[in-house]
């Protein structure tokens, strides 16, 4: 099994779209910061307006972590659409180009097969989250420096995380974006598996979340039943990681919906995969 | 040991509304070069993509060396390698990487590197080995298929029309390296096509399937005997012609087509009954050995042109 992964690793890797999630981001984060350089202080003194009228603030507020929260929050609509350009294009890539006829007719089963691919979606994912983390964390301290971080809690109201904790914070808050973004990469490796060209998984992906997106932020009665039940009312549970103190009882119950989702996406992929018949 | 590597019983695929194939009856042997052979439409790839599990049947079951391919896919599939249709490869990857990766899957590890090499050179593309295939032509394509194909010493090959787009050059260096397959590596090869030349070039059993359906197999010299030294005769007048043929001893099976009289003549009488001809007064404008296998596949199948 680790053969059959690592040369998916290695197919996914060799290919040009697999660095363009990582070529977005890397000139996409130098701009933002570039911006923040230049207007950040405005936007901070902007946003501590109220409290500066009550309290006495000092230090550096505005630092490298306020910058990569500040990114990450910004970033979230966008990472999706680079991981389903990836994700959607592992099954429906090999049909396209006909590499099926060279891969299924070998001694291995399919179910192998499909777990390689969906471990090497799974890792992409999660290379790309954490070269976002790498870049917003590294760039972010190297130009603004550090400091404590002051973050919104809905509860609690202003929270002030001290800087000797931020990195333990921000290290859990990206795992739990990457687990939230497994299920995007689930998404649209299970789309990958109906269809067979390589733009299709990436469309259908995103009309999904924003479907998904509207209905999760629509102020209406009718659909806060089902709104506790959508993965996209817990892709930002990353946000409760910067909380103090953080509230375990909705971490766990995101984590395990996030993860039904997953293991759902990748069951019905199975399914559709075993009894697919390969006609390209 | 079963002599019968591969055997199809009833094996049939149905879509919608048609069956793509039906109650395929195939019983290849060890060392066989078997000839599937049909027209265009006939069924052969969707027979092909059943033996190779690309397609679940709809009815029937394939076994290959003594493995029932639905309960133990992976013992089945471990001696067999194919190219169905056309060879397609990774494109962005080299030959090289592209060997390794359809070694790894029937190893289980990947392959070294000698032996991916070596392979490389049977095919004569060790040279381009670290390029990239998207660079290859059709028949380099043809030929990394093939080897891709032999890299794990298979017992059994299965090729679906493998001379498919090659030039008349790349046609003959395909069939030669199907029959060194067979007797120097005593590999035992599938061959599915409709170009009747090619199929009796290199084969010793065949099938013939037609819309679907499974119209005869067996060894091709068996099958071929019952049309042996038929002849073309272009003679005039026709009805002079025919009256002479039938009167003659050695000679049986005379009628009259479209295309000219079509008679049974053993080749060594064949000078007898033009001399017989002309005797006659007939006019000799051409006798023509007809192509026998074209002329059984035509019975058989009822086309035109395969």
């Amino acid at each position: 099994m680790f053969n059959l992964i690592s040369w998916e690793l290695f197919k996914t890797y060799a290919k040009w779209r697999t660095y363009i999630g990582f070529i977005a981001v890397g000139v996409l984060l130098p701009v933002i910061m570039w911006i923040m350089w230049i207007e950040g202080g405005k936007f901070i003194q902007y946003q501590l307006r109220t409290l500066q009228s009550e309290f006495l603030i000092t230090g550096n507020l505005f630092n490298g972590w306020v910058i990569a929260q500040i990114i990450m929050n910004g970033l979230w609509v966008h990472v999706p659409s680079l991981i389903a350009l990836v994700a959607g294009d592992q099954l429906s890539g090999e049909a396209t180009a006909g590499t099926f006829r060279l891969t299924l007719i070998r001694p291995v089963s399919r179910t192998r097969i499909l777990n390689a691919k969906y471990i090497a979606t799974l890792i992409y994912t999660a290379s790309l989250v954490i070269f976002i983390a790498a870049l917003s964390l590294g760039l972010g301290q190297w130009i603004f420096g550090t400091g404590d971080l002051i973050a919104v809690d809905p509860r609690e109201g202003i929270v002030i995380l001290a800087e000797e904790n931020l990195l333990m914070h921000f290290l859990f808050a990206y795992l739990l974006a990457i687990w939230s973004m497994f299920v995007v990469a689930s998404l649209a490796f299970f789309i990958s598996a109906l269809v067979e060209n390589a733009i299709g998984p990436i469309i259908i992906t995103m009309t999904v979340l924003a479907i998904f997106y509207v209905i999760t932020f629509l102020p209406v009665e009718s659909v806060e039943d089902i709104k506790p039940w959508l993965f996209t009312t817990h892709m930002n549970v990353w946000q409760q990681a910067l909380r103090d103190p953080m509230d375990w009882d909705i971490i766990r119950d995101s984590v395990l919906i996030l993860g039904a989702y997953s293991a759902s996406f990748w069951a019905a992929t199975l399914f559709l995969f075993r009894r697919k018949d390969i006609l390209s | 040991m079963n002599d019968i590597i591969l055997r199809t019983t009833n094996l049939g695929k149905h879509y919608k509304n048609r069956w793509a194939a039906q109650d395929i009856n195939l019983e290849v042997h060890r060392g066989d070069v078997f000839g599937f052979l049909g027209p265009n439409g006939a069924g052969k790839s969707t027979s092909i993509r059943m033996i190779l599990s690309l397609i679940k049947p709809t009815t029937g079951s394939v076994q290959l060396f003594g493995h029932d391919l639905a309960a133990e896919r992976e013992k089945a599939l471990m001696n067999v390698a194919g190219i169905v249709e056309k060879p397609d490869f990774y494109l962005y990857l080299s030959a090289f990487r592209n060997m390794q990766i359809a070694g790894s899957l029937t190893l289980g590890r990947t392959p070294d590197k000698k032996k991916v090499m070596e392979t490389l050179q049977v095919v004569g593309l060790a040279e381009r080995a670290l390029d990239k295939v998207k660079t290859f032509s059709h028949g380099m394509k043809q030929r990394l298929g093939i080897a891709q194909a032999l890299l794990c010493d298979p017992q059994l090959i299965m090729l679906d029309e493998p001379t498919n787009g090659l030039d008349p050059q790349g046609m003959k260096e395909v069939r030669e390296l199907i029959l060194r397959l067979s007797t120097e590596r005593g590999i035992t090869v599938f061959l599915s096509s409709h170009l009747l030349n090619e199929v009796e070039q290199v084969a010793t059993r065949m099938a013939i399937i037609n819309k679907g359906k499974m119209i005869v197999q067996g060894s091709v010299a068996d099958l071929l005997k019952a049309n042996a030294n038929k002849v073309l005769v272009h003679a005039e007048p026709v009805k002079k012609a025919v009256s002479t043929l039938t009167a003659m001893k050695n000679v049986s099976g005379v009628t009259v087509t479209e295309e000219g009289i079509i008679a049974r003549i053993e080749p060594k009488f064949a000078p007898a009954a033009v001399k017989g001809l002309v005797e006659a007064k007939c006019k000799v404008f051409s006798v023509q050995p007809r192509h026998s296998l074209e002329e059984y596949f035509l019975e058989k199948t009822g086309a035109s042109e395969p």
